[in-house]
């Protein structure tokens, strides 16, 4: 008998299908993987599961029995236990208190001498180290996901979910971790790995089930599989990019010396960074998010000052002290990784989110009156010129756009005037395949028609596609450079070695 | 049996629908954002609200006493039978529009002026003081009074601007405390060197002819309504048509975005502060050259709230602003008579149009989310 | 000097009191992560209801208090059902009920004819032999009941939300409404629950105002207390203790203006009762000064945005 099983599950977002009649089983004892791709609907179809999400349609049968899960109680009740991949962990309490206040039961007192009694019997048997007593907040990132286990397995879960667990890990740290839920799956548990990454499928998981575009798409033993098969049934029929090297990299055009920046927290997360950046080249930056990537984007962008070192544009010199508005007169634009905090206003129609450098730079109309008319016409032309998909009209709001065709959007107005410097972070972020190397095409192009690209990615696969050099960065510093092509393995080595 | 299904509880299993659907009463609603509500859709909603909220106030207002019948009379037939009530109404709506202005200026950056009486007074004080000291010559005097109240309201609004950009102080705590500052500052010059020689009340002394607004030859009415609509206009051009007002949409749609792009976000902001200041100030000149011809010690009251009610209504347009200020003038001067005549007290105002705010805000609800049932399977 | 100074601190918890109660509140309800901005109205409605409580039923000071506490209490389920269930920007909804407060206590109070009408109000209460100890006792022990019992209310609170799970979820709420609600807690319980006991406790503070100070009701007469209270909160990184020290010094700012005139200092009486509102800025520049990342956890982190488990970007 399956210990959970979800069939025929819909459910959509004020008109967008984010679930089309999905199936999904899990036997006790067995290692589940999803895969998918970013919004194939993997995360969404767990949340129903886990009681987050309500299905427009669908059952769901724990043991062979139907039940409603009408909230994260009743899926709890059901043994139903997930470790979101956006942690639900309250991060001004500590451990102790965040597992207390999922499974506290009575007075507080007795309750939290017999929860911390049970965690720390539940990390003695599967091997895990946790501070009980400092805040979460102050945890790293792996510790706070022992936490979100440790929560999960006190509360006595028997069907375990883990959403992307290793997308934050270094590659050790994810083996320990799938070591353990192996474990538990061998003390009968049912695991759920909602994953996109295929070498860890074939070592891990007993069978894997694949979602396309909100719908299960074939379940199958992974094994028997080959790697390029499980892309196959992951992206469907669109040919696999292919790396194009730069063909001419000329004069440094941006050089960086001991770059330091405080995230708002007051924490050095940017140290010491230098690099140096040549037109016509990408210089990908890979790194585990969190290592003062973020910061780096920040500084170049122009919204956040560094704290020291020096920032030299070619001719122009020191441009460290320099706000937005003078970087991009300079020719340095940036596609952020946040979208809708850096690049976008959801709120404003397509055609205000386009012009906004126009307008500023006096193109459309001067200080008494914005030309709305010369600025909508150009939008449309861009938005065809880029394909931008879904704008039923220049004065549409944003917030409608796909993630993708936002990103699209950001693209062709950073790219209205030719850049001399493009600054991206994390540019396929929820995008899907076709979106993604859609992306990837115009930074080549940006490249190959002489500018200067710098590629954040926590993505270690599109950096190494596209990049000529590349530099992994490791507390706030620079640790290592690679000249393309480049060893995988040791690039990967760099990014978790930290010396 | 396995551990799983002892944790079933009875009313969750499938088999027992009448004790599920019970259990679950609340349950079986979800609630879901709407990304985009068509524009009658939006209409409706509003008209609802406003509706709602114009009913509660008239259900209010029936249990203080005051019969249905003379509801209607008071607020609709013997308001627009006689036109001195209706110059009356207008006048009434001169200062409000113009306080409306000042809200929609401040809250179109995203900066909450909770402080418009105080700058009102400040205005006043200023424009006062430019009478009682007949400051410039006297055909120049009535324009410099109103340069004078535009600059003190400014001045006050100076304040809780750089509070906020120096010190990140909240503006919403330090307008509304320099209110507080104002009032007894007003009350200071009132009761001590301003008081009126004449009468020795505290009130300053009246107004010249040349410190005050004329009438436009028509009832009572005088220059105040065309300055206000004047005002509304130009505030129209600069947030609707402008540069400035693309700006000023974008700081309010997405400040970080907008200092990503290189627009000047703090000069945006300031300068709105400061314009809403100065509005304030200019509206509070507006009660005092043209409806009391003297500064009062009470002059302001209500209007604070007002204004950020006309801006919220009028969804900070200065053109749906007019339309509001008539209706909330109506408002006031309505009230006036129920005060006289079925002894309801002036705060009534304040409730009407707090009921009103709160149902049409409750409308919004219906044009931002969307109430789902749940599917239960089948 | 020393009569002035013993005269001027046996007055201070009387003008302490309503600030330390407001800020109570405020933080009960602000650490579920709700922003109220609306305590001032809570302090208006509180203040008409224990006075008219005493009209009507007579000068029980329990009653009256009770009163205050009910009807500030009933007010705030309007802001609740904008803030938490209607999700209104709550910045608006907290305005608003300051609006409706001081229309709806006009009303009533002139309609009930309870304006400027005397009450016997609470009287202090000499605490037994204590009470005569020099210096001491006129500050300590001579106070009347609400001021015994602020301090076991404030020890309740502060029990509460620190040693119960009542209030390890509620800051839970507050901190991260999305893992408290994935842990089974409701968000939308929970945040009723802070603002309605959070509105009663200003309510009482409210009641003490007309009751236990003015000995009637007056118009308005909360005069930005309220506000000051708001301010507090930022200022006292909202704990409790931190709260009541704060109040202590608006207490003793406020007991000090009427006293300024009696020992012959020449200040303009409007520029004295100028300066709770002038301390109280000065107090937020203050707050803002030193903010250093080790106070990162002290503001609720959910304040002022409402709750919605489908939320998607």
């Amino acid at each position: 008998m399956m210990a959970m099983e979800l069939s025929g599950v819909s459910k959509s977002f004020d008109g967008f299908h984010a679930l089309s009649a999905a199936s999904f089983s899990v036997a006790p004892g067995e290692v589940h993987a999803l895969l998918g791709e970013n919004g194939a609907g993997k995360s969404s179809l767990m949340n129903v599961a886990a009681g987050l999400y309500q299905p427009d349609e669908g059952r769901i049968s724990i043991e062979g029995r139907d039940v409603l899960i009408d909230g994260p109680i009743a899926a709890k009740r059901l043994g139903i236990g997930m470790v979101h991949q956006h942690y639900k962990l309250v991060k001004a309490f500590n451990a102790l208190e965040n597992v207390l206040l999922a499974c506290g039961k009575g007075r507080y007192g007795k309750s939290i001498a017999d929860v911390e009694a049970s965690i720390r019997r539940q990390s003695e048997a599967i091997g895990f180290e946790v501070d009980l007593k400092r805040p979460v907040g102050a945890l790293s990132v792996a510790e706070q996901q022992r936490v979100e286990i440790l929560k999960v397995l006190v509360e006595g879960a028997r069907i375990l979910i883990l959403d992307e667990p290793s997308a934050v890990l270094t590659d050790k740290e994810a083996e320990a971790l799938l070591g353990v839920m192996r474990q538990l799956a061998g003390q009968g548990a049912a695991v759920v790995l909602v994953t996109h990454k295929l070498a860890e499928v074939q070592r891990f998981a007993d069978r894997v089930t694949v979602m396309r575009g909100g719908r299960t798409v074939a379940s199958v033993d992974p094994k028997s599989r080959s790697i390029d098969e499980l892309t196959a049934l992951i992206v469907g029929d669109v040919q696999a990019e292919v790396r194009k090297p730069a063909t001419a990299p000329g004069a440094p055009i941006l050089k960086l010396t001991g770059v330091a920046g405080l995230r708002a927290d007051g924490h050095r997360a940017l140290a010491d960074a230098s690099l140096e950046l040549r037109r016509g080249e990408i210089y990908g930056i890979a790194g585990v998010g969190g290592n003062g990537q973020s910061e780096l984007a920040e500084i170049l962008m122009g919204v956040l000052r560094p704290v020291s070192g020096s920032i030299e544009f070619d001719g122009v010199g020191e441009i460290g002290g320099d706000g937005a508005r003078r970087r991009r007169e300079l020719g340095i634009v940036s596609i952020p990784a946040d979208r809708q905090t850096y690049a976008l206003a959801g709120d404003l129609s397509v055609t205000d989110n386009y012009a906004v450098h126009g307008i500023r730079s006096h193109r459309f109309g001067g200080w008494a009156r914005v030309d709305s008319r010369a600025a909508q016409a150009e939008t449309a032309a861009a938005v065809s010129t880029f394909e931008v998909n879904g704008v039923r009209g220049p004065r549409q709001k944003t917030a409608l756009l796909s993630g993708g065709n936002a990103q699209k959007l950001v693209i062709a107005r950073e790219f209205a005037t030719l850049p001399r410097v493009v600054v991206v972070h994390s540019p396929s972020r929820g995008l899907d395949v076709r979106a993604t190397a859609a992306v990837h095409q115009r930074l080549r192009d940006a490249r190959d028609s002489g500018a200067a690209v710098l590629l954040i990615s926590e993505d270690l696969d599109e950096i190494l596609l596209l990049s000529d050099r590349i530099g992994v960065m490791s507390r706030g510093r620079i640790a290592r450079e690679f000249a393309a092509p480049v060893d995988r393995q040791a690039v990967g080595m760099a990014m978790v070695h930290h010396d | 049996m396995t551990d799983i299904e002892h944790n079933v509880p009875p009313a969750l299993a499938v088999g027992n629908p009448d004790q599920r659907r019970k259990r679950h009463g609340f349950g079986r609603f979800n609630l879901e954002v709407r990304q985009h509500a068509p524009a009658w859709y939006q209409a409706v909603a509003l008209a609802c609200g406003v509706g709602a909220g114009l009913f509660i106030a008239a259900l209010i207002l029936v249990a203080s006493g005051v019969g249905f019948s003379d509801l209607a009379n008071e607020f609709v037939f013997s308001i627009f039978s006689t036109p001195r009530s209706l110059a009356d109404v207008l006048t009434q709506a001169a200062p409000l529009l113009i306080v409306g202005l000042a809200a929609a200026v401040a809250f179109r950056v995203r900066f909450w002026n909770i402080g418009i009486e105080g700058q009102m007074i400040l205005g006043s004080i200023a424009a006062t003081a430019v009478a009682i000291g007949n400051v410039g010559p006297a055909p120049m005097r009535l324009a410099t009074m109103f340069f004078a109240a535009a600059l003190g309201g400014m001045i006050w609004m100076l304040i809780p601007a750089l509070l906020r950009l120096r010190y990140g102080v909240n503006e919403i705590i330090s307008t509304l405390l320099l209110n507080y500052v104002a009032f007894n500052l007003l009350l200071h010059l009132l009761y001590g060197s301003w008081k009126d020689p004449k009468s020795s009340f505290p009130n300053s002394e009246q107004y010249e002819a040349t410190e005050r607004l004329a009438t436009v030859g028509w009832e009572s009415l005088t220059y105040a309504l065309p300055l206000a609509l004047v005002l509304t206009a130009v505030i129209w051009w600069l947030l609707n048509v402008s540069r400035y007002g693309y700006f000023t949409r974008v700081v309010q749609a997405n400040p970080r975005m907008a200092a990503a792009m290189g627009l000047p976000v703090v000069a945006v902001t300031v300068g709105a502060a400061l314009l809403s200041g100065a509005l304030s100030g200019v509206a509070g000149f507006v009660i005092s050259a043209g409806v009391e011809y003297r500064m009062t010690q009470s002059f302001f009251v209500g209007y604070g709230f007002s204004g950020i009610l006309i801006a919220f209504l009028a969804r900070n347009n200065p053109l749906g602003a007019v339309l509001v200020a008539l209706c909330v003038a109506t408002l006031f001067i309505a009230s006036q008579s129920l005060q006289v005549f079925y002894q309801i007290p002036g705060s009534v105002v304040q409730l009407v149009q707090a009921v009103v705010v709160i149902c049409v805000a409750a409308s919004e609800f219906f044009i931002r989310y969307r109430i789902r049932r749940i599917h239960r399977g089948s | 000097m020393i009569d002035f100074l013993v005269n001027w601190a046996a007055n201070v918890p009387a003008f302490a009191v309503p600030f330390a109660l407001a800020a109570l509140g405020l933080i009960v309800t602000e650490k579920s992560g709700v922003l109220s901005l609306g305590a001032e109205g809570y302090l208006l409605m509180g203040a008409l209801a224990g006075a008219g409580a005493s009209v009507v039923i007579g000068d029980h000071a329990l009653v009256a208090f009770a009163a205050g506490a009910l009807a500030a209490a009933a007010l705030s389920l309007v802001f609740a059902l904008m803030a938490v269930t209607l999700r209104v920007n709550q910045v608006v909804a907290g305005l608003v009920m300051v609006f409706l407060a001081q229309g709806l206590t006009g009303l009533i109070g002139t309609q009930q004819g309870w304006t400027n009408r005397p009450i016997a109000g609470l009287e202090r209460i000499p605490f037994g032999p204590l009470a005569d100890i020099p210096v001491l006792g006129p500050i300590l022990f001579r106070q009347d009941m609400l001021v015994y019992l602020t301090l076991p209310i404030f020890f309740a609170v502060a029990y509460l939300m620190s040693h119960t799970m009542v209030g390890l979820r509620l800051r839970a709420v507050g901190d991260a409404p999305e893992a408290a609600d994935a842990a089974g807690t409701s968000v939308t319980l929970y945040r009723y629950g802070a603002i309605v006991a959070g509105a009663a406790i200003v309510g009482l503070a409210g009641a003490y105002l007309s009751v236990g100070v003015a000995k009637m009701w007056v118009e308005g007469m909360s005069g930005g207390r309220g506000w000051i209270a708001v301010a507090l909160v930022i200022f006292a990184r909202w704990q409790p203790w931190r709260a009541l020290a704060g109040a202590v010094l608006f207490g003793g700012i406020e007991a000090l203006i009427p006293r300024v005139a009696a020992v012959g200092l020449q200040v303009p009486q409007y520029f004295m009762l100028m300066t709770p509102y002038i301390a109280t800025l000065a107090v937020m520049v203050y707050a803002n000064l030193n903010k250093s990342s080790e106070r990162r956890f002290d503001e609720p982190r959910g304040l002022g945005q409402p709750y919605l488990r489908e939320e998607r970007r």
